[in-house]
């Protein structure tokens, strides 16, 4: 007699959050979908579907292992729990003693639920320099969403809670269509389109949704910050503010005023490639029908101006009204479990730990929490050891960090590191120790992908895979080890703790499933009510939205938003674009990958098996290149090969390249084919955003050409090019 | 009653969602596809216009039902073309008479599994229980007709109760496909097809296909304001935790 039971779980495919329903029998997952009775509606992506080859894939890394060849030999002895834990604590101890703590950093990717652990880990062994993505994700926005607006956390009103959905809608340098990323749901999007006058995208190459937006502003890479200052300019120059919000509730108006007169729309129009006719029209569809929303992808991130793009974004959500509004900009009430993160405030940030964060001299507003991981790679490359050792969980510094050659040879100069990852990586080849990580489907956990109006559980199906576990196991552990007076006794009690402030412990929450502030319990408008402030107004120093930083300026930065070009294009640098005469954007992706993940995913790949690149067919016909073509991209810094695909909707002058590529099929040696595809090679870190020091990631220039077809014989490239399926010991 | 499915161009983003909700439903094996994302050509050449999802058309007209020999593939009254796997003798004569090449041949010399030279998987050996593919024979997508059966059974209707719904309906995430009777001509499928100018892929090909597509521009709405329903989101509401720490915080209700 078989037995079968429905476990009720959430996907953290992406950032995830979609509720899911997962079919057991026997011990063995016989069916995933989505959950109907969950905030998703039954509904998901081929991201979180696949994971059924995901956690059976016989590639997982399944146990401990130490290296026993050089980094990148791919020599590997397998090592129990203990041996791995107790060595990675001496390591830890003995830096701490020696060099410091500060000379001990734990890395990770993307947000995706183990920002509690790292961070608390670093924390409690008394180091702040916590490596992360998020400079170029995600990060900067919520800072001056808080520098702002004094509460860090502004989110687009999808739900109609208030009453409305968004009559206009920006999508600015972001698909949300294809990942439920940075907090919001692709669903609830989705939805919100049904009752959307005008939807405007804000994109430099065509997408799914450009040719049936209402508007397409197709901008240079790079000039986000013109085109955002120059539709303020207009809104202003009309008289198309919201007077009454805008009079009461912010402060320095004037000052952005006169600073927006500096890019009247015809210099705007020459900076950005975008015609003003429609920097006009979208500057007054979202003035005037209002209530809008602005939703921001991490593209403008990964430039050297992203701090002035999103405060010119961020004004222009401000002079619009378009704040705690039903349908606009709201910052949601948390659920009754409060700040999930405070699992690692509640350890704060002394001033000796934060005077040891890298980079915290000179980008100020990176450093709230996190170090700035450019500067450690150029300390190591100036031969000093800025870190002694690097525990890291999940992520791929390798592939997605600017300047990829420079930042692996940075890596192979530190003492000790330890990658946690549920497969073979670049990083994982870098490593000393190398420890095996648990799937979403084989962990109890919290989803708490940033403060969001909910949490939900991440339930446990099935067990991982030998001897993997759960992140939130490795850090107690590890924990448990170097600070135990800041450790659980397991990880239940661990998942107690977090959910402390509320009438529920873990084992209700996980049959709950979800723990929420929706519906009419939501609060709009909390800058007229004393929720911030007695009396009203915002929790800045001025009170009110800050148009005009204070802080910005009392930190010596300019306290209203500027565009500056980037390190490279044809008008900072227009003798380099003789040679390399094409503005390059790494801001593509696919709605089937997530960042560097799930190219071993067969499924998955079967959808796009080699990286490609866009390029319009009138370059390509002058450059002698066909669809399907092999082209190499080089920068100053490199080069790499992509696949072409010849594509109308991207501007001649511009060619975007699918962004963090590696090969998981590739050897050890060559880290996992890091060197071949990955846009990064191409990248600078020397062009630093001021406040955040994100890198010109995904504005700068290149040139492209065809490649030789003896070229993609060279045998470093394996049987990438040449055999069938890539000569891939996993098929479609 | 003749099972349709409509396809709305404007809100797919080509996600490849229902081929993988697909290929969990059916347990397809290695290099079986029954929906697939093709490249919409222009007349210039290496100029793609889009990409479209398509799948067995579900054709009233089927050439693939008079081709075949072994009268292994058959068309339901309500419309579906199925394949009987049982009766299939593996002559593909169907796969090419279908002008919309929506048929695949399963052999078992090209199913060495996902991971070929590792065990198969847990999942894969399940499959093999659950959902037989019998090698020699030509597949192809079936509207999930086991669905529809099974929910009719319980006497809930395809397109509307999810468990009577083709499984690529259910996970759609931009809700970008429609379920329904096209002989009924207050389905949503039908006002669909009325409202929004639904089209067929190749008329001309004269098999009358039951999968039809509509195109348009996103925005437009005519309202702004939400449903009841949404505005309590009564979908969540009997799991909220939040009303009496509301009433604390804000004083409200």
């Amino acid at each position: 007699m078989s037995e079968k039971k429905i476990i009720k779980t959430t996907c953290k495919s992406c950032h995830g959050g979609c509720g899911v329903l997962v079919e057991v029998t026997d011990g063995v997952i016989t069916h995933i979908e989505g959950n109907p009775d969950s905030m998703t509606r039954g509904t998901m992506c081929a991201k979180g579907l696949s994971s059924i080859q995901h956690i059976d894939n016989p590639y997982r890394i399944k146990y401990p292992y130490k290296r026993v060849g050089e980094k990148g030999e791919g020599k590997w002895k397998q090592i129990s729990w203990d041996e791995a834990l107790d060595t990675i604590a001496a390591k830890v101890k003995e830096a701490s003693e020696k060099y410091g703590a500060h000379t001990v950093a734990t890395s990770q990717g993307t947000g995706r639920g183990y920002n509690r652990y790292t961070h608390r880990f670093s924390r409690s062994m008394g180091s702040a320099n916590v490596i992360s993505p998020g400079y170029i994700c995600h990060s900067p926005r919520i800072g001056l969403y808080g520098l702002i607006t004094g509460y860090g956390r502004l989110y687009c009103d999808y739900h109609g809670w208030g009453g409305v959905f968004p009559k206009t809608q920006i999508s600015w340098a972001k698909q949300l269509e294809i990942s439920s990323a940075d907090s919001e749901m692709c669903y609830w999007y989705m939805k919100s389109l049904d009752y959307c006058k005008n939807l405007i995208v804000i994109d430099p190459r065509a997408t799914a949704y450009t040719s049936r937006a209402t508007l397409w502003l197709q901008p240079r890479p790079g000039s986000d910050a013109a085109l955002a200052l120059g539709m303020i300019n207009v809104i202003i120059q009309e008289g198309l503010w919201d007077k009454e919000f805008v009079e009461n509730w912010t402060y320095g108006f004037d000052k952005l005023k006169e600073r927006a007169a500096e890019y009247p729309v015809e210099k705007v129009s020459e900076i950005t490639w975008v015609p003003k006719e429609k920097i006009i029209e979208a500057a007054r569809l979202f003035a005037i029908d209002t209530p809008g929303c602005i939703q921001i992808g991490s593209s403008l991130e990964r430039q050297a101006n992203c701090g002035q793009t999103l405060r010119a974004i961020i004004d222009l959500m401000g002079i619009t009204g378009n704040i705690e509004r039903p349908g606009s900009m709201v910052s949601w009430v948390l659920p009754e479990t409060g700040l999930i993160e405070d699992v690692f405030n509640e350890i704060p940030l002394t001033d000796e730990m934060r005077s040891h964060i890298y980079g915290g001299d000179k980008f100020k507003m990176g450093a709230a929490r996190t170090c700035n991981p450019d500067t450690i790679i150029r300390e190591f490359i100036k031969g000093e050891k800025p870190v002694r050792v690097w525990i890291s969980v999940g992520g791929q510094q390798i592939v997605h960090m600017a300047n990829t050659n420079q930042v692996v040879e940075g890596l192979k100069k530190v003492d000790f590191m330890v990658q946690v990852d549920q497969f073979w990586g670049p990083m994982a080849e870098m490593s000393d120790i190398v420890l095996p990580a648990a799937h979403w489907l084989e962990i109890d956990d919290i989803y708490d992908m940033h403060p969001r109006w909910c949490i939900e559980a991440h339930n446990k199906c099935v067990d991982p895979p030998g001897e993997a576990k759960s992140d939130a196991w490795i850090f107690n552990e590890l924990g448990k080890r170097v600070a135990p007076e800041y450790w659980f006794k397991d990880v239940e009690t661990l998942l107690d703790h977090q959910l402390r402030k509320a009438p529920i412990k873990w084992k209700k929450f996980s049959d709950n499933i979800i723990s929420g502030c929706y519906g009419p319990d939501q609060v709009y408008y909390k800058y007229k009510t004393d929720y911030w402030r007695k009396g009203g107004g915002f929790p800045t120093p001025t009170g009110k939205m800050e148009l005009y930083s204070t802080v910005l300026e009392n930190l010596g930065y300019d306290p209203l938003p500027y565009f500056e070009e980037p390190g490279e294009s044809p008008y900072s640098t227009p003798e380099l674009a003789k040679e390399y005469p094409l503005v390059l954007t790494t801001g593509f992706r696919s709605p089937f990958y997530f960042l560097a993940q799930y190219r071993n995913i067969p499924w998955l790949r079967s959808f796009m098996e080699y990286p490609t690149m866009q390029i319009n067919p009138e370059t390509a016909k002058k450059l002698g290149i066909k669809d399907g073509d092999f082209v190499w991209i080089e920068s100053p810094r490199g080069k790499i090969i992509q696949k072409a695909r010849l594509f109308p909707g991207i501007d001649p002058r511009v060619v975007a390249a699918t962004a963090n590529w590696f090969y998981p099929e590739a050897s050890s040696k060559g880290f996992r084919g890091v060197f071949i595809s990955n846009p990064n090679i191409l990248t600078n870190d020397a062009h630093q955003d001021p406040m955040y020091g994100s890198p010109d990631l995904t504005c700068l220039l290149c040139k492209v050409y065809k490649c030789k077809p003896e070229e993609l014989k060279d045998p470093k490239f394996g049987d990438i090019f040449t055999k069938e399926h890539g000569g891939r010991p996993w098929a479609w | 009653m003749r099972w349709g499915m409509v396809i709305n161009l404007a809100k797919c983003t080509r996600c490849h969602a229902c081929i993988a909700a697909c290929r969990i439903e059916h347990f397809l094996p290695l290099g079986m596809t029954w929906p697939r994302l093709i490249a919409w050509e222009t007349d210039i050449p290496g100029e793609e216009l889009s990409t479209i999802p398509v799948r067995c058309n579900q054709c009233k007209e089927a050439p693939c039902v008079e081709v075949c020999p072994a009268e292994a593939t058959k068309k339901r009254e309500d419309g579906i073309v199925y394949v009987d796997n049982d009766k299939c003798v593996g002559c593909r004569y169907c796969i090419i008479a279908c002008p919309y090449q929506n048929r695949t041949f399963f052999s078992k010399d090209k199913d060495p599994g996902y991971f070929p030279g590792s065990e198969r998987t847990r999942f894969e050996k399940a499959g093999h229980k659950l959902y037989e593919h019998q090698a020699g024979t030509t597949e192809k997508c079936d509207f999930c007709l086991e669905r529809i059966d099974a929910g009719m059974a319980k006497g809930l209707v395809p397109g509307k109760d999810r468990e009577a719904t083709p499984a690529c309906v259910n996970t759609c995430q931009a809700r970008a496909l429609t379920f329904g009777d096209l002989d009924d001509p207050n389905s949503e499928v039908s006002k669909l097809i009325k409202d929004k100018n639904g089209f067929q892929l190749h008329p001309e090909y004269g098999t009358e296909p039951s999968v039809y597509y509509i195109d348009y521009k996103l925005g437009n709405a005519p309202s702004n304001v939400a449903p009841r329903e949404e505005q309590t989101a009564s979908h969540l509401q009997h799991l909220s935790t939040m009303e009496a720490r509301a009433k604390q915080i804000f004083g409200k209700k």
